[in-house]
Protein backbone atom coordinates (compact mmCIF):
# COMPACT_ATOMS: atom_id res chain seq x y z
CA UNK A 1 0.00 0.00 0.00
CA UNK A 2 1.28 3.45 -0.91
CA UNK A 3 1.76 5.95 2.04
CA UNK A 4 0.08 8.38 1.82
CA UNK A 5 2.56 11.86 3.10
CA UNK A 6 0.27 14.42 4.73
CA UNK A 7 0.67 17.36 2.47
CA UNK A 8 1.61 20.67 3.43
CA UNK A 9 -1.31 22.58 3.08
CA UNK A 10 -0.92 25.53 5.49
CA UNK A 11 -0.89 28.71 2.84
CA UNK A 12 -2.43 26.77 0.27
CA UNK A 13 -4.82 28.38 -1.73
CA UNK A 14 -8.37 27.03 -3.32
CA UNK A 15 -10.80 28.65 -5.02
CA UNK A 16 -14.38 28.07 -5.07
CA UNK A 17 -16.37 28.10 -8.52
CA UNK A 18 -20.09 28.76 -6.33
CA UNK A 19 -22.67 31.32 -6.46
CA UNK A 20 -22.89 32.86 -2.94
CA UNK A 21 -24.38 30.23 -0.96
CA UNK A 22 -24.02 28.90 2.71
CA UNK A 23 -22.30 26.26 1.33
CA UNK A 24 -19.67 28.43 -0.09
CA UNK A 25 -19.43 29.68 4.01
CA UNK A 26 -19.11 26.17 4.98
CA UNK A 27 -16.44 24.99 3.03
CA UNK A 28 -14.40 28.30 3.70
CA UNK A 29 -15.08 27.62 7.23
CA UNK A 30 -13.19 24.39 6.70
CA UNK A 31 -10.25 25.30 4.57
CA UNK A 32 -9.71 28.22 6.92
CA UNK A 33 -9.46 25.98 9.85
CA UNK A 34 -7.30 23.53 7.77
CA UNK A 35 -4.94 26.39 6.88
CA UNK A 36 -5.86 27.21 3.34
CA UNK A 37 -6.71 30.64 2.06
CA UNK A 38 -10.21 30.75 0.30
CA UNK A 39 -11.70 32.68 -2.32
CA UNK A 40 -15.20 32.34 -4.41
CA UNK A 41 -15.66 33.04 -7.59
CA UNK A 42 -18.75 33.45 -9.71
CA UNK A 43 -20.07 33.41 -12.61
CA UNK A 44 -16.31 32.82 -13.95
CA UNK A 45 -13.51 31.99 -12.44
CA UNK A 46 -10.61 34.67 -13.49
CA UNK A 47 -7.34 34.04 -15.17
CA UNK A 48 -5.82 34.42 -11.85
CA UNK A 49 -7.60 30.99 -11.04
CA UNK A 50 -4.77 29.30 -12.51
CA UNK A 51 -2.51 29.77 -9.98
CA UNK A 52 -4.76 27.99 -7.29
CA UNK A 53 -3.79 24.94 -5.83
CA UNK A 54 -6.98 23.37 -5.30
CA UNK A 55 -10.18 24.47 -7.58
CA UNK A 56 -13.75 23.46 -6.30
CA UNK A 57 -16.16 24.06 -8.96
CA UNK A 58 -20.27 23.91 -8.71
CA UNK A 59 -21.48 20.87 -10.50
CA UNK A 60 -25.45 21.60 -10.64
CA UNK A 61 -24.83 24.67 -12.36
CA UNK A 62 -21.50 24.39 -14.15
CA UNK A 63 -20.62 24.22 -17.68
CA UNK A 64 -17.46 24.48 -19.54
CA UNK A 65 -17.04 28.64 -20.47
CA UNK A 66 -16.52 29.04 -16.58
CA UNK A 67 -13.10 28.00 -16.78
CA UNK A 68 -9.89 29.50 -17.99
CA UNK A 69 -8.81 26.09 -19.38
CA UNK A 70 -10.13 23.30 -21.67
CA UNK A 71 -12.23 20.84 -20.25
CA UNK A 72 -10.09 17.53 -18.58
CA UNK A 73 -6.56 20.12 -18.48
CA UNK A 74 -6.93 22.01 -15.14
CA UNK A 75 -3.25 22.49 -14.07
CA UNK A 76 -4.46 21.53 -10.56
CA UNK A 77 -6.26 19.34 -8.50
CA UNK A 78 -10.61 19.65 -8.81
CA UNK A 79 -13.28 18.96 -6.36
CA UNK A 80 -16.69 18.81 -7.55
CA UNK A 81 -19.53 20.13 -5.26
CA UNK A 82 -22.36 17.91 -5.95
CA UNK A 83 -26.07 19.34 -5.74
CA UNK A 84 -28.18 16.64 -7.82
CA UNK A 85 -26.68 13.23 -8.41
CA UNK A 86 -27.49 13.21 -11.87
CA UNK A 87 -25.60 11.48 -14.24
CA UNK A 88 -25.02 14.09 -16.96
CA UNK A 89 -23.78 16.66 -14.41
CA UNK A 90 -21.66 13.38 -12.85
CA UNK A 91 -20.29 13.02 -16.76
CA UNK A 92 -19.81 16.77 -17.03
CA UNK A 93 -17.73 16.79 -13.83
CA UNK A 94 -15.65 14.01 -14.96
CA UNK A 95 -14.99 15.50 -17.99
CA UNK A 96 -13.88 18.57 -16.18
CA UNK A 97 -11.34 16.28 -14.41
CA UNK A 98 -13.01 16.04 -10.72
CA UNK A 99 -9.92 14.46 -8.83
CA UNK A 100 -12.92 14.45 -5.38
CA UNK A 101 -16.23 15.42 -4.66
CA UNK A 102 -18.24 16.46 -2.23
CA UNK A 103 -21.98 16.61 -1.74
CA UNK A 104 -24.25 19.69 -0.90
CA UNK A 105 -24.79 20.94 1.47
CA UNK A 106 -21.38 20.97 2.48
CA UNK A 107 -21.79 20.70 6.79
CA UNK A 108 -18.98 20.24 9.12
CA UNK A 109 -16.62 17.34 7.36
CA UNK A 110 -15.59 16.39 4.55
CA UNK A 111 -13.37 18.86 3.06
CA UNK A 112 -9.68 17.33 4.07
CA UNK A 113 -10.15 14.10 2.87
CA UNK A 114 -11.63 15.97 -0.31
CA UNK A 115 -8.04 17.72 -0.72
CA UNK A 116 -5.72 14.57 0.07
CA UNK A 117 -8.04 12.46 -2.37
CA UNK A 118 -7.94 14.73 -4.77
CA UNK A 119 -4.42 16.02 -4.77
CA UNK A 120 -3.49 12.11 -4.69
CA UNK A 121 -5.82 10.82 -7.38
CA UNK A 122 -4.59 14.59 -9.88
CA UNK A 123 -1.01 13.78 -8.89
CA UNK A 124 -1.28 9.68 -10.29
CA UNK A 125 -3.18 11.30 -13.24
CA UNK A 126 -0.69 13.79 -14.14
CA UNK A 127 2.67 11.07 -13.71
CA UNK A 128 0.55 8.67 -16.03
CA UNK A 129 0.14 11.08 -18.41
CA UNK A 130 3.76 11.96 -18.60
CA UNK A 131 4.66 8.09 -18.67
CA UNK A 132 2.29 7.77 -21.31
CA UNK A 133 3.45 10.50 -23.46
CA UNK A 134 7.07 8.91 -23.17
CA UNK A 135 5.83 5.69 -24.20
CA UNK A 136 3.67 6.94 -27.12
CA UNK A 137 7.02 9.16 -28.34
CA UNK A 138 9.06 5.83 -28.18
CA UNK A 139 6.41 4.06 -29.57
CA UNK A 140 6.37 6.42 -32.64
CA UNK A 141 10.02 6.28 -33.28
CA UNK A 142 9.88 2.77 -33.99
CA UNK A 143 10.55 3.29 -37.39
CA UNK A 144 13.34 5.16 -36.77
CA UNK A 145 15.17 2.84 -34.54
CA UNK A 146 14.93 -0.14 -37.23
CA UNK A 147 16.18 2.23 -39.79
CA UNK A 148 19.34 3.01 -37.38
CA UNK A 149 19.68 0.04 -37.02
CA UNK A 150 19.69 -0.91 -40.34
CA UNK A 151 22.18 1.68 -41.11
CA UNK A 152 24.63 0.36 -38.89
CA UNK A 153 24.36 -3.59 -39.39
CA UNK A 154 26.49 -2.59 -42.69
CA UNK A 155 28.99 -5.38 -42.11
CA UNK A 156 27.51 -6.63 -38.61
CA UNK A 157 24.63 -8.37 -37.17
CA UNK A 158 21.58 -6.80 -36.23
CA UNK A 159 21.97 -7.45 -32.71
CA UNK A 160 25.48 -5.84 -33.00
CA UNK A 161 24.02 -3.31 -34.68
CA UNK A 162 21.66 -2.55 -32.32
CA UNK A 163 24.45 -2.70 -29.56
CA UNK A 164 26.24 -0.22 -31.49
CA UNK A 165 23.14 2.32 -30.87
CA UNK A 166 23.14 1.38 -27.51
CA UNK A 167 26.97 2.96 -27.29
CA UNK A 168 26.12 5.64 -29.35
CA UNK A 169 23.10 6.73 -27.28
CA UNK A 170 25.05 6.41 -24.16
CA UNK A 171 28.08 8.07 -24.95
CA UNK A 172 25.88 10.93 -26.86
CA UNK A 173 23.98 10.82 -23.50
CA UNK A 174 20.34 10.84 -25.12
CA UNK A 175 17.52 8.49 -25.64
CA UNK A 176 17.67 5.12 -28.07
CA UNK A 177 15.50 6.98 -29.93
CA UNK A 178 17.14 10.27 -30.67
CA UNK A 179 20.23 8.67 -30.91
CA UNK A 180 18.16 6.64 -33.65
CA UNK A 181 16.88 9.55 -35.46
CA UNK A 182 20.87 11.37 -35.62
CA UNK A 183 22.42 8.30 -37.38
CA UNK A 184 19.60 8.18 -39.89
CA UNK A 185 19.58 11.89 -40.24
CA UNK A 186 23.85 11.38 -40.55
CA UNK A 187 23.82 7.77 -42.17
CA UNK A 188 21.36 8.97 -45.33
CA UNK A 189 23.29 12.71 -45.70
CA UNK A 190 26.56 10.12 -46.59
CA UNK A 191 24.08 7.61 -48.10
CA UNK A 192 25.78 4.85 -46.57
CA UNK A 193 25.41 1.63 -48.64
CA UNK A 194 22.04 0.08 -48.02
CA UNK A 195 22.08 -4.13 -47.68
CA UNK A 196 19.51 -5.33 -50.54
CA UNK A 197 16.09 -5.47 -49.11
CA UNK B 1 -29.19 33.92 39.61
CA UNK B 2 -29.72 32.73 36.68
CA UNK B 3 -29.44 29.08 36.25
CA UNK B 4 -27.46 27.04 33.13
CA UNK B 5 -27.59 24.18 32.82
CA UNK B 6 -24.26 22.38 32.09
CA UNK B 7 -23.44 18.78 30.95
CA UNK B 8 -20.75 16.22 32.14
CA UNK B 9 -20.50 13.22 30.14
CA UNK B 10 -17.48 11.37 31.32
CA UNK B 11 -17.10 7.87 32.62
CA UNK B 12 -16.35 6.80 35.53
CA UNK B 13 -15.83 3.67 35.10
CA UNK B 14 -13.62 1.73 32.81
CA UNK B 15 -10.13 1.65 31.61
CA UNK B 16 -9.37 5.72 30.71
CA UNK B 17 -11.14 6.19 34.63
CA UNK B 18 -8.16 8.03 36.00
CA UNK B 19 -8.61 10.60 33.58
CA UNK B 20 -11.96 11.21 33.14
CA UNK B 21 -11.78 11.60 36.87
CA UNK B 22 -9.42 14.34 36.80
CA UNK B 23 -11.47 15.96 33.79
CA UNK B 24 -14.67 15.61 35.79
CA UNK B 25 -12.98 16.96 39.03
CA UNK B 26 -11.87 20.21 37.17
CA UNK B 27 -15.21 20.51 35.60
CA UNK B 28 -17.09 20.00 38.91
CA UNK B 29 -14.42 22.11 40.89
CA UNK B 30 -14.93 25.29 38.39
CA UNK B 31 -18.86 24.58 38.86
CA UNK B 32 -18.08 25.30 42.40
CA UNK B 33 -16.37 28.44 41.45
CA UNK B 34 -18.58 30.20 39.19
CA UNK B 35 -21.42 29.59 41.43
CA UNK B 36 -19.70 30.87 44.21
CA UNK B 37 -18.63 34.08 43.21
CA UNK B 38 -21.59 36.34 43.12
CA UNK B 39 -19.78 38.60 40.31
CA UNK B 40 -21.09 35.86 37.50
CA UNK B 41 -24.62 36.62 38.20
CA UNK B 42 -25.22 33.03 36.99
CA UNK B 43 -25.77 29.60 39.05
CA UNK B 44 -24.24 26.31 36.72
CA UNK B 45 -26.20 23.57 37.28
CA UNK B 46 -24.28 19.96 36.09
CA UNK B 47 -26.51 17.94 34.24
CA UNK B 48 -24.21 14.69 34.67
CA UNK B 49 -24.36 11.13 32.26
CA UNK B 50 -21.37 8.35 33.35
CA UNK B 51 -21.21 6.10 30.11
CA UNK B 52 -19.52 3.40 32.00
CA UNK B 53 -16.20 3.33 29.27
CA UNK B 54 -19.00 1.94 26.64
CA UNK B 55 -18.73 4.15 23.44
CA UNK B 56 -21.71 3.26 22.62
CA UNK B 57 -23.45 4.38 25.57
CA UNK B 58 -21.97 8.35 24.76
CA UNK B 59 -24.45 9.00 22.51
CA UNK B 60 -28.06 8.66 23.69
CA UNK B 61 -26.59 10.01 26.90
CA UNK B 62 -25.46 13.32 25.45
CA UNK B 63 -28.83 13.20 23.84
CA UNK B 64 -30.15 13.21 27.42
CA UNK B 65 -28.08 15.73 28.69
CA UNK B 66 -29.36 18.46 25.80
CA UNK B 67 -32.82 17.22 26.03
CA UNK B 68 -32.51 17.97 29.35
CA UNK B 69 -31.88 21.55 28.53
CA UNK B 70 -27.57 22.32 28.68
CA UNK B 71 -26.32 23.43 25.23
CA UNK B 72 -22.79 22.85 26.51
CA UNK B 73 -21.49 19.88 28.12
CA UNK B 74 -18.05 19.32 29.00
CA UNK B 75 -16.81 15.53 28.53
CA UNK B 76 -15.19 12.54 26.57
CA UNK B 77 -12.02 11.35 27.43
CA UNK B 78 -10.94 9.19 24.02
CA UNK B 79 -11.56 10.36 20.27
CA UNK B 80 -13.57 7.33 19.53
CA UNK B 81 -16.68 8.94 22.05
CA UNK B 82 -15.88 12.50 20.71
CA UNK B 83 -16.39 11.51 17.18
CA UNK B 84 -19.59 8.98 18.27
CA UNK B 85 -20.96 12.09 19.49
CA UNK B 86 -20.49 14.95 17.29
CA UNK B 87 -23.54 13.48 15.14
CA UNK B 88 -25.82 14.16 17.93
CA UNK B 89 -24.57 17.66 18.77
CA UNK B 90 -25.00 18.82 15.14
CA UNK B 91 -28.39 17.34 14.85
CA UNK B 92 -29.30 19.17 18.39
CA UNK B 93 -27.09 22.20 18.48
CA UNK B 94 -24.85 21.36 21.30
CA UNK B 95 -21.43 22.00 21.92
CA UNK B 96 -18.58 19.73 23.28
CA UNK B 97 -15.98 21.38 25.29
CA UNK B 98 -13.44 18.45 24.86
CA UNK B 99 -10.58 18.78 27.94
CA UNK B 100 -8.11 15.71 26.50
CA UNK B 101 -5.20 16.02 24.19
CA UNK B 102 -5.91 14.23 21.00
CA UNK B 103 -4.98 13.30 17.61
CA UNK B 104 -5.76 16.59 15.56
CA UNK B 105 -7.25 16.63 11.98
CA UNK B 106 -10.43 17.72 13.22
CA UNK B 107 -11.97 20.95 13.92
CA UNK B 108 -16.12 20.22 14.52
CA UNK B 109 -18.23 23.70 14.81
CA UNK B 110 -19.51 21.53 17.66
CA UNK B 111 -16.68 21.52 19.62
CA UNK B 112 -14.32 23.63 21.75
CA UNK B 113 -10.80 21.67 21.73
CA UNK B 114 -8.97 23.01 25.50
CA UNK B 115 -6.08 20.45 25.65
CA UNK B 116 -3.38 19.93 22.90
CA UNK B 117 -3.57 18.76 19.25
CA UNK B 118 -0.23 17.59 17.76
CA UNK B 119 1.63 20.53 17.23
CA UNK B 120 1.49 21.12 21.00
CA UNK B 121 2.73 17.67 22.17
CA UNK B 122 4.08 15.23 19.80
CA UNK B 123 5.79 17.27 16.84
CA UNK B 124 7.51 19.11 19.91
CA UNK B 125 8.39 16.05 21.93
CA UNK B 126 9.62 14.88 19.24
CA UNK B 127 11.50 17.37 17.75
CA UNK B 128 13.05 17.92 21.66
CA UNK B 129 13.98 14.38 21.79
CA UNK B 130 15.63 13.32 18.70
CA UNK B 131 19.04 15.52 19.27
CA UNK B 132 19.18 14.10 23.05
CA UNK B 133 17.91 10.55 22.23
CA UNK B 134 18.12 9.19 18.74
CA UNK B 135 15.81 9.29 15.64
CA UNK B 136 15.28 5.57 16.00
CA UNK B 137 11.28 4.64 17.17
CA UNK B 138 9.69 2.14 18.54
CA UNK B 139 5.75 3.02 18.62
CA UNK B 140 3.07 1.68 20.55
CA UNK B 141 -0.66 2.18 20.71
CA UNK B 142 -4.12 1.76 21.71
CA UNK B 143 -5.75 0.09 18.71
CA UNK B 144 -8.27 3.27 17.68
CA UNK B 145 -8.02 6.58 16.34
CA UNK B 146 -5.71 8.20 18.83
CA UNK B 147 -2.78 5.18 18.29
CA UNK B 148 -3.21 5.30 15.24
CA UNK B 149 -2.97 8.52 13.70
CA UNK B 150 -0.49 9.59 16.71
CA UNK B 151 1.96 6.99 15.04
CA UNK B 152 0.97 7.97 11.80
CA UNK B 153 2.43 11.52 12.75
CA UNK B 154 5.42 10.26 14.47
CA UNK B 155 6.23 8.52 11.66
CA UNK B 156 6.51 11.40 9.13
CA UNK B 157 7.92 13.26 11.39
CA UNK B 158 10.85 10.60 11.79
CA UNK B 159 11.02 9.98 8.03
CA UNK B 160 11.37 13.85 7.47
CA UNK B 161 14.37 14.15 10.36
CA UNK B 162 15.68 10.68 8.63
CA UNK B 163 15.29 8.66 11.08
CA UNK B 164 13.88 5.18 11.47
CA UNK B 165 10.73 3.52 12.87
CA UNK B 166 11.92 -0.05 14.29
CA UNK B 167 8.01 -1.15 14.49
CA UNK B 168 4.92 -0.02 15.09
CA UNK B 169 2.91 -2.24 17.71
CA UNK B 170 -0.83 -2.26 19.23
CA UNK B 171 -2.86 -3.69 21.49
CA UNK B 172 -6.57 -3.54 21.98
CA UNK B 173 -8.03 -1.24 24.82
CA UNK B 174 -7.78 -2.39 28.16
CA UNK B 175 -5.31 -5.63 26.71
CA UNK B 176 -2.39 -6.29 29.36
CA UNK B 177 -0.46 -8.75 27.41
CA UNK B 178 2.58 -6.39 26.92
CA UNK B 179 5.35 -9.28 26.79
CA UNK B 180 5.67 -9.38 22.60
CA UNK B 181 6.04 -5.90 22.89
CA UNK B 182 8.63 -5.82 24.92
CA UNK B 183 10.38 -8.54 24.08
CA UNK B 184 10.42 -6.45 20.55
CA UNK B 185 11.77 -3.65 22.34
CA UNK B 186 14.42 -6.03 23.92
CA UNK B 187 15.74 -7.51 20.93
CA UNK B 188 15.55 -3.61 18.51
CA UNK B 189 16.56 -1.80 21.38
CA UNK B 190 15.28 1.68 20.04
CA UNK B 191 16.68 5.08 21.33
CA UNK B 192 12.86 5.90 22.57
CA UNK B 193 9.87 4.23 22.59
CA UNK B 194 6.99 6.42 21.82
CA UNK B 195 3.75 5.35 23.90
CA UNK B 196 0.57 5.94 22.76
CA UNK B 197 -0.92 3.45 24.78
CA UNK B 198 -3.65 4.17 27.24
CA UNK B 199 -5.07 3.37 30.26
CA UNK B 200 -4.42 -0.55 31.58
CA UNK B 201 -2.34 -1.22 28.34
CA UNK B 202 -0.37 1.56 29.15
CA UNK B 203 -0.11 0.90 33.00
CA UNK B 204 0.79 -2.83 32.37
CA UNK B 205 3.71 -1.67 29.44
CA UNK B 206 5.51 1.27 31.42
CA UNK B 207 5.13 -1.64 34.30
CA UNK B 208 6.89 -4.28 32.49
CA UNK B 209 9.71 -1.64 30.72
CA UNK B 210 10.62 -0.75 33.95
CA UNK B 211 11.19 -4.36 35.75
CA UNK B 212 13.49 -4.87 32.27
CA UNK B 213 15.36 -1.99 33.29
CA UNK B 214 16.56 -1.58 29.52
CA UNK B 215 17.21 2.14 29.86
CA UNK B 216 15.14 2.96 27.12
CA UNK B 217 13.39 6.58 26.94
CA UNK B 218 9.65 6.66 26.90
CA UNK B 219 7.38 9.18 25.89
CA UNK B 220 4.17 9.82 25.65
CA UNK B 221 1.75 12.95 24.97
CA UNK B 222 -0.86 12.00 27.71
CA UNK B 223 0.64 11.17 30.68
CA UNK B 224 0.26 13.22 33.66
CA UNK B 225 -0.19 13.16 37.39
CA UNK B 226 -3.42 11.73 37.28
CA UNK B 227 -2.16 8.51 36.00
CA UNK B 228 0.74 8.49 38.49
CA UNK B 229 -0.94 6.55 41.45
CA UNK B 230 -1.60 3.86 39.20
CA UNK B 231 2.23 3.52 37.75
CA UNK B 232 3.93 3.82 40.99
CA UNK B 233 7.45 3.38 40.37
CA UNK B 234 7.90 2.27 37.23
CA UNK B 235 6.94 5.73 36.13
CA UNK B 236 10.22 7.26 36.91
CA UNK B 237 12.04 8.95 34.09
CA UNK B 238 8.85 9.02 32.14
CA UNK B 239 8.60 12.10 29.51
CA UNK B 240 5.79 13.40 28.53
CA UNK B 241 4.72 16.73 26.94
CA UNK B 242 1.52 18.79 27.77
CA UNK B 243 0.22 22.59 28.03
CA UNK B 244 1.19 22.02 32.32
CA UNK B 245 2.53 19.79 34.84
CA UNK B 246 1.78 20.47 38.32
CA UNK B 247 4.46 23.00 40.54
CA UNK B 248 2.70 23.01 44.22
CA UNK B 249 -0.25 24.86 43.54
CA UNK B 250 -3.17 24.33 41.06
CA UNK B 251 -4.82 21.94 39.61
CA UNK B 252 -3.74 18.34 39.81
CA UNK B 253 -3.23 18.11 36.17
CA UNK B 254 -3.41 19.24 32.60
CA UNK B 255 -6.88 17.23 32.32
CA UNK B 256 -7.89 18.99 35.34
CA UNK B 257 -6.27 22.06 34.05
CA UNK B 258 -8.56 21.81 30.61
CA UNK B 259 -11.69 21.21 32.17
CA UNK B 260 -11.29 23.89 34.39
CA UNK B 261 -10.30 26.63 32.54
CA UNK B 262 -13.56 25.17 30.20
CA UNK B 263 -15.80 25.95 32.50
CA UNK B 264 -14.29 29.45 33.23
CA UNK B 265 -14.12 30.60 30.05
CA UNK B 266 -17.27 29.44 29.08
CA UNK B 267 -18.67 31.02 32.57
CA UNK B 268 -17.04 34.21 31.93
CA UNK B 269 -18.62 34.78 28.82
CA UNK B 270 -22.33 33.40 29.40
CA UNK B 271 -22.23 36.15 32.20
CA UNK B 272 -22.26 38.50 29.30
CA UNK B 273 -24.31 37.03 26.95
CA UNK B 274 -26.31 33.64 28.55
CA UNK B 275 -27.67 32.87 25.14
CA UNK B 276 -24.72 33.78 22.91
CA UNK B 277 -24.44 30.75 19.86
CA UNK B 278 -20.65 29.40 19.87
CA UNK B 279 -19.41 32.16 17.11
CA UNK B 280 -20.28 35.03 19.16
CA UNK B 281 -19.46 33.37 22.70
CA UNK B 282 -15.79 32.53 21.33
CA UNK B 283 -15.30 36.36 20.06
CA UNK B 284 -16.35 37.63 23.38
CA UNK B 285 -12.94 39.06 25.31
CA UNK B 286 -11.11 37.95 27.70
CA UNK B 287 -8.00 37.53 29.36
CA UNK B 288 -7.95 33.39 30.10
CA UNK B 289 -8.45 30.76 27.61
CA UNK B 290 -7.34 32.07 23.95
CA UNK B 291 -9.48 29.95 21.82
CA UNK B 292 -9.03 30.22 18.15
CA UNK B 293 -12.42 31.15 16.46
CA UNK B 294 -11.46 29.35 12.84
CA UNK B 295 -10.61 25.78 14.63
CA UNK B 296 -11.98 25.44 18.40
CA UNK B 297 -8.60 25.47 19.38
CA UNK B 298 -6.43 26.16 22.00
CA UNK B 299 -3.50 28.72 22.56
CA UNK B 300 -1.83 26.79 24.94
CA UNK B 301 1.87 26.26 26.16
CA UNK B 302 3.81 23.72 25.62
CA UNK B 303 5.67 21.67 28.42
CA UNK B 304 7.96 18.63 28.15
CA UNK B 305 8.43 17.04 31.74
CA UNK B 306 10.29 13.80 33.28
CA UNK B 307 9.24 12.03 36.27
CA UNK B 308 12.01 12.65 38.94
CA UNK B 309 11.00 11.97 42.27
CA UNK B 310 7.15 11.07 41.65
CA UNK B 311 6.58 14.60 40.44
CA UNK B 312 6.93 15.68 36.71
CA UNK B 313 10.07 18.20 36.23
CA UNK B 314 10.09 20.66 33.68
CA UNK B 315 12.81 19.85 30.83
CA UNK B 316 11.78 22.47 28.47
CA UNK B 317 8.94 25.06 27.82
CA UNK B 318 7.31 27.09 25.13
CA UNK B 319 4.88 29.62 25.56
CA UNK B 320 1.74 30.38 24.02
CA UNK B 321 1.86 27.81 20.71
CA UNK B 322 -1.20 28.90 18.68
CA UNK B 323 -3.23 25.73 17.52
CA UNK B 324 -2.06 23.78 14.11
CA UNK B 325 -4.74 20.89 14.42
CA UNK B 326 -3.98 20.46 10.74
CA UNK B 327 -0.39 20.10 10.84
CA UNK B 328 -0.71 22.54 8.17
CA UNK B 329 1.70 25.24 9.61
CA UNK B 330 4.03 22.79 10.91
CA UNK B 331 7.36 24.44 10.03
CA UNK B 332 6.42 27.38 10.59
CA UNK B 333 6.24 26.97 14.60
CA UNK B 334 8.51 24.72 16.56
CA UNK B 335 11.39 24.73 14.41
CA UNK B 336 14.01 22.91 16.69
CA UNK B 337 15.73 25.64 18.03
CA UNK B 338 19.35 25.81 17.05
CA UNK B 339 21.56 24.30 19.33
CA UNK B 340 24.00 26.67 20.91
CA UNK B 341 27.45 25.65 22.37
CA UNK B 342 29.77 27.01 23.99
CA UNK B 343 33.03 26.41 21.49
CA UNK B 344 36.47 26.51 23.56
CA UNK B 345 39.27 28.14 21.65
Amino acid sequence: MRRLRVPDLGGAQATILHRPHATVQALVRQLSAIGLRAEAHWPDLPASALGADFVFFDMDMGHDEQFPWKPGQAPMPMIALIGSEAPGRVEWALGMGADAQLLKPVGDSGVYSALLIARTGFETRRALAAEIDGLRSRLSERQTVIRAVTILSAGQDDEAAYAELRRLAMSWRVTIEEAAARVVARGEGLNVRRRPS
Amino acid sequence: MRRIQLGLLFSRSGSYRLISEACRLGALRGIEEVNADPAFGLSLVPVERDPGGEVDAYPPLCAEILAAGAQHVVGCVTSWSRKEIIPTLERMGGILWYPCPYEGFEASSQVVYTHACPNQHLVPLLRWAFPRFGRRGFLTGSNYIWGWEMNRVARDIIGEADGDVLAERYLAMGDTDVSRMVAEIRTTRPDFVLNNLIGASSYAFLDAMARENLRVPILSCNLTECELPALGEAAEDLISAGPYFRDGEGPGSSFEAAAHAAVWFLARRLACDPEAPLDRLLSLPGDDLAIDPTTHHATLPVVIAQVEGEAFRVRERWDAVPPDPYLARRDRFMRPRPQLAVVAP
